[in-house]
C-alpha cells in the first residue's frame, strides 16, 4: 500500500487517460468525413498492480495503444472490385461511343449496302437511263463513304485513348512514388514504437486510387515493406521504392506500356488502364478488322459482276466493264480507303450482250445481295450480326458493370460498419471519458484534502 | 451489429439509378423508338438491319412494278393495233381475191396495203420512255426500216436481235418483259411483213390472192397467240403487286413489333420512376440531421 501519493498518482492515471481518450475521440469526429480515414478506439488496461503482504493493489489505469480499426481482407476486396468496376466502366464509356455510329437501321452502311442494291433494281427496267446509272454511282459512292467515316471515327477513338493510357500511366507513377514514401515514414514511425495510423490509412488510401487505374496486387503489408505488383508480377513498388511505368508508341502507332524494357500492355487487365486497353487494342481493331472484310468482300463482288457485263458506249465493239469500287490490295484497310473508281455513269455494266437496252448483267450485280461476301454471310447479313455483336458487348458490358458497382457498394457498406465514424458512438464515448474525468478530479480533489488533513496533525485548528 | 454510419451513397447510389430509368423512358417517349441504341436489344437491332433491307427491296420491286407494267401494257396495246391493221389487210386480200376487179381497183388496194405497210414498220417500232420496244434488247435503234431490196423479201430490215430483258420483282422472281420483233413480226413461217409483201405482190401481178391471204393470215394469228405472252406478264405483274403490297404491310407490321416504343408501358415506366425519385430525395432529406450530440448540454 503506497499511501495517499499513491492514490493521487492512480487518480492522475485516470485524469490523463481520459484526456487522452477524449483526444481520440475528437480526432475521429474532427474526420468524419476523410475519405479512408479509420476509426480510432483508444485501448485502456489497468496498470500493473502491487504487492503488499497478502494484498494486490491496483496502480492506476495507462493507455495502451491507439488501435486503427480496419479490415484488411475488406480492403483487398475492395481494391479488386475497384479494379474490376473501373476496367468495366471504362469500357462501358467507350463501347457506347462506338455504337452510336451502329445504331441507326435506316442510315449508315446497311441502309446504304440496301439502297445500292435499290438503285440497281430501278435501273433494271430501263438499262440505258443515264440519271438511273448516276443514281447507282451515287448509292456507291454513300456506301463508301459511310465505310471511310465508321472506320474513320474508331481510327480516331483509338488514338484517343492513347492519350488516356499515357495520362493513367502518369497517375499510376505519382501514386506509386507517394506510396513508397508513405512506406518510408511509417516504418520510420512504427521502428520508432510510434503511431503511425494516420499514415496508414493515407497509404490504404493511395492504394485504393492505384485499384481503379490498374490491377494492383498488396503482397504484404505491415511494419512497413508494403509490395505492390500488377497482377502478373511486375513490381511497381517494394517497401520504400517505386518502379515507374513508362509508355511507348509501337509500330501499330498505339501506346505501350513498359516496365523497364518489358512490355507489360498485354498483361494489364484491370483498372480504367485495363478497360482502356481491352477497348484500344482487342474492340476496335475487331470492328476494324470485320469492316475492312465487308468493305473488301463487297467490292470485289461488285467489281466482279460489273466484269462480267458490258459498259454503255457508243462503240461498234461492245467493251466489258472494269471495277466499280477501288479498295486496297490487301483485305486491311479497306473500309477506311474503299472509294468509288468511275465517275461516267455508262460505265456501269448492265449490259450481258453487249447491246445498250441489255439488263442481262444487272442481275449479276444484283445478285451480289444474296452471295457470300464476308465469312459466308451476305452483306446485309454480315453487317446486322456485326450490329448485334457491338450492341450485345455493350449491353453485356453494361450489366457487368452495374453489377460490379453494387459489390462495391455492398463493400463500402460492410468497411463503413467497420471502419466508419458514428457520431452518436462518439458523443456516447465522449460522455463516458468527460465522466471518468470528472470522477478523477474528484478523487484528486478528496486526497487533497486528506493530505491536508495529515499535514496539519495535532494543530489545533479548530476555532473554539 | 454495427451499421455504416453513412447512408449517404447508397441513397445517391438509388437516386442514380431511377434517374437513369427516367432517362431512358423519357427517350423512349421522345424518339418513339425502343431500340435507340444496339444495346437497347441487340437481337432487335440486328433484326432491324434487315428489317429496313426487306423494305427496301421490297419497295424496289414495286416501283419496278410499275415502270415494267406501263412497258407491258404500252406493248399490248401496240399489239392490239397491229392485230387490228392486220384484220384490215385480210379483208383487203379477200376483197382483191374477187376476179371481177380492175387492174385499177387492185391498185387502189395494193396502195391502201402499202399504207398498211408503213403503218406496220411504225407500229413495230413503238417506244416506251425513249426505248423501243420490239428490237430485243437493242432498245437504241428502230427495229425496223423499210428496205424494198431487203434478201428476206419482206420489204423491211430487222435491226434488233432476239434477246430478252428480264427484271427482278421479287426474291428470286424475274419476269421477261419483251418478245423481240424478230420472234413477233419476222418468225421464220409466220413472218407478217413476209407475207403482207407478199400480198401486196400478189394483187399488183394478180397473182394467187387467195393464198397469199391466207398466209398473211395465218401469219396474223401467229401474232395474236404471242400477244397473249404479254397478257400473262402483266396478270404476273398485277399478282406480284399485290403480292408485294401485302408484304410491305408485313414488313411495317414487324418493323413496329422490333422497334417501337409501347407507349404506354414507357409513360407508366416513366412515372414509377418519377415517383421513385421523389422518394430517394425525401429519404435523403429525412437521413437524421440529428446525433447524439444535439442533446447533449
Amino acid at each position: 500500500m503506497s499511501g495517499l501519493f499513491g492514490t493521487l498518482s492512480i487518480a492522475l492515471s485516470g485524469l490523463s487517460t481520459s484526456q487522452q481518450a477524449l483526444e481520440t475521440t475528437s480526432n475521429n469526429v474532427a474526420n468524419a468525413n476523410t475519405p479512408g480515414y479509420s476509426r480510432e478506439v483508444s485501448d485502456l488496461e489497468p496498470g500493473a498492480p502491487v504487492t503488499y503482504g497478502s494484498l494486490t493493489f491496483g496502480t492506476g489505469v495507462v493507455l495502451d495503444e491507439i488501435q486503427s480499426l480496419r479490415d484488411p481482407i475488406l480492403e483487398i476486396q475492395l481494391n479488386q472490385e475497384t479494379q474490376q468496376q473501373s476496367s468495366l466502366n471504362a469500357q462501358l464509356s467507350q463501347l457506347q461511343q462506338i455504337q452510336t455510329g451502329f445504331s441507326s437501321a435506316t442510315s449508315g452502311i446497311g441502309a446504304d449496302i440496301s439502297n445500292f442494291f435499290n438503285t440497281l433494281e430501278q435501273l433494271s427496267p430501263d438499262p440505258t437511263n443515264l440519271a438511273l446509272r448516276q443514281s447507282v454511282l451515287t448509292a456507291a459512292s454513300n456506301l463508301a463513304t459511310d465505310f471511310n467515316t465508321a472506320a474513320n471515327n474508331l481510327e480516331t477513338q483509338r488514338s484517343n485513348l492513347n492519350q488516356s493510357v499515357t495520362e493513367d500511366i502518369g497517375q499510376v507513377n505519382t501514386l506509386t512514388a507517394q506510396i513508397a514514401t508513405l512506406d518510408q515514414q511509417i516504418s520510420e514511425l512504427q521502428n520508432a514504437n510510434q503511431n503511425a495510423n494516420t499514415l496508414v490509412d493515407q497509404q490504404t488510401n493511395l492504394i485504393r486510387q492505384l485499384s481503379g487505374l490498374i490491377d494492383v496486387q498488396v503482397i504484404s503489408t505491415g511494419n512497413g515493406g508494403t509490395e505492390l505488383t500488377t497482377s502478373n508480377g511486375t513490381a511497381l513498388v517494394t517497401g520504400s521504392q517505386s518502379f515507374a511505368l513508362s509508355t511507348q508508341p509501337a509500330s501499330d502507332g498505339a501506346e505501350h506500356v513498359l516496365s523497364g524494357a518489358q512490355d507489360i500492355t498485354a498483361s494489364i487487365t484491370g483498372g480504367s488502364l485495363g478497360g482502356t486497353i481491352q477497348i484500344r487494342d482487342q474492340q476496335i481493331p475487331g470492328i476494324l478488322s470485320q469492316l475492312d472484310q465487308l468493305a473488301s468482300g463487297f467490292a470485289n463482288a461488285v467489281n466482279n459482276a460489273n466484269q462480267q457485263g458490258y459498259i454503255l458506249s457508243n462503240s461498234s465493239t461492245p467493251q466489258k466493264g472494269g471495277n466499280i469500287f477501288t479498295t486496297p490490295t490487301g483485305v486491311t484497310g479497306a473500309a477506311a480507303a474503299m472509294s468509288v473508281a468511275i465517275t461516267d455513269p455508262s460505265l456501269i455494266a448492265a449490259s450481258s450482250d453487249g447491246t445498250s437496252g441489255s439488263n442481262g448483267n444487272i442481275a449479276n450485280l444484283s445478285a451480289v445481295a444474296s452471295q457470300s461476301v464476308a465469312n459466308g454471310q451476305t452483306p446485309i447479313d454480315y453487317y446486322s450480326n456485326l450490329v448485334f455483336q457491338i450492341g450485345s458487348t455493350t449491353s453485356n458490358t453494361s450489366a457487368d458493370a452495374d453489377a460490379a458497382s453494387q459489390i462495391l457498394q455492398q463493400l463500402q457498406d460492410e468497411r463503413g460498419s467497420v471502419s466508419g465514424v458514428s457520431l452518436d458512438e462518439e458523443a456516447a464515448n465522449m460522455v463516458q471519458y468527460q465522466t471518468a474525468y470528472q470522477a478523477a478530479a474528484r478523487v484528486v480533489s478528496t486526497v487533497n484534502s486528506l493530505l491536508l488533513d495529515a499535514v496539519n496533525l495535532g494543530v489545533d485548528t479548530a476555532e473554539d | 451489429m454495427r451499421v455504416n454510419p453513412n447512408l449517404m451513397p447508397d441513397l445517391l447510389a438509388a437516386l442514380d439509378q431511377t434517374k437513369l430509368e427516367e432517362q431512358q423512358d423519357e427517350l423512349e417517349l421522345a424518339t418513339g423508338s425502343s431500340v435507340n441504341v444496339p444495346s437497347d436489344n441487340p437481337v432487335a437491332a440486328a433484326l432491324l438491319v434487315e428489317n429496313n433491307d426487306q423494305a427496301t427491296f421490297n419497295a424496289s420491286y414495286l416501283q419496278s412494278l410499275a415502270t415494267v407494267n406501263g412497258q407491258l401494257s404500252t406493248a399490248d396495246s401496240t399489239l392490239n393495233s397491229v392485230v387490228t391493221t392486220l384484220q384490215r389487210a385480210i379483208s383487203l386480200g379477200v376483197e382483191g381475191a374477187n376476179g371481177t376487179l380492175s387492174d385499177s381497183d387492185r391498185n387502189d388496194i395494193a396502195q391502201e396495203l402499202q399504207g398498211i405497210q408503213s403503218q406496220l414498220i411504225s407500229l413495230a417500232n413503238t417506244s416506251y420512255e425513249g426505248n423501243y420496244i420490239f428490237g430485243g434488247t437493242e432498245t437504241a435503234t428502230p427495229p425496223y426500216t423499210a428496205n424494198p431490196s431487203d434478201p428476206s423479201g419482206s420489204g423491211v430490215t430487222y435491226n434488233g436481235n432476239t434477246d430478252v430483258n428480264e427484271v427482278s420483282v421479287g426474291s428470286g422472281y424475274q419476269v421477261a418483259v419483251n418478245v423481240p420483233g424478230s420472234q413477233l413480226f419476222s418468225e421464220s413461217g409466220n413472218d407478217v411483213f413476209l407475207a403482207l409483201n407478199n400480198l401486196i405482190s400478189a394483187i399488183q401481178s394478180n397473182g394467187d390472192i387467195a393464198d397469199a391471204t391466207n398466209a398473211l393470215s395465218s401469219a396474223a394469228n401467229y401474232l395474236t397467240a404471242q400477244r397473249v405472252f404479254y397478257g400473262n406478264a402483266m396478270s404476273q405483274v398485277q399478282s406480284q403487286t399485290t403480292y408485294l403490297d401485302t408484304a410491305k404491310q408485313q414488313i411495317a407490321q414487324q418493323q413496329n413489333t422490333l422497334g417501337a416504343a409501347d407507349m404506354a408501358t414507357a409513360a407508366t415506366g416513366l412515372s414509377a420512376a418519377q415517383t421513385d425519385e421523389q422518394a430517394a430525395i425525401e429519404a435523403m432529406s429525412k437521413v437524421s440531421q440529428n446525433t447524439l450530440f444535439d442533446y447533449l448540454r
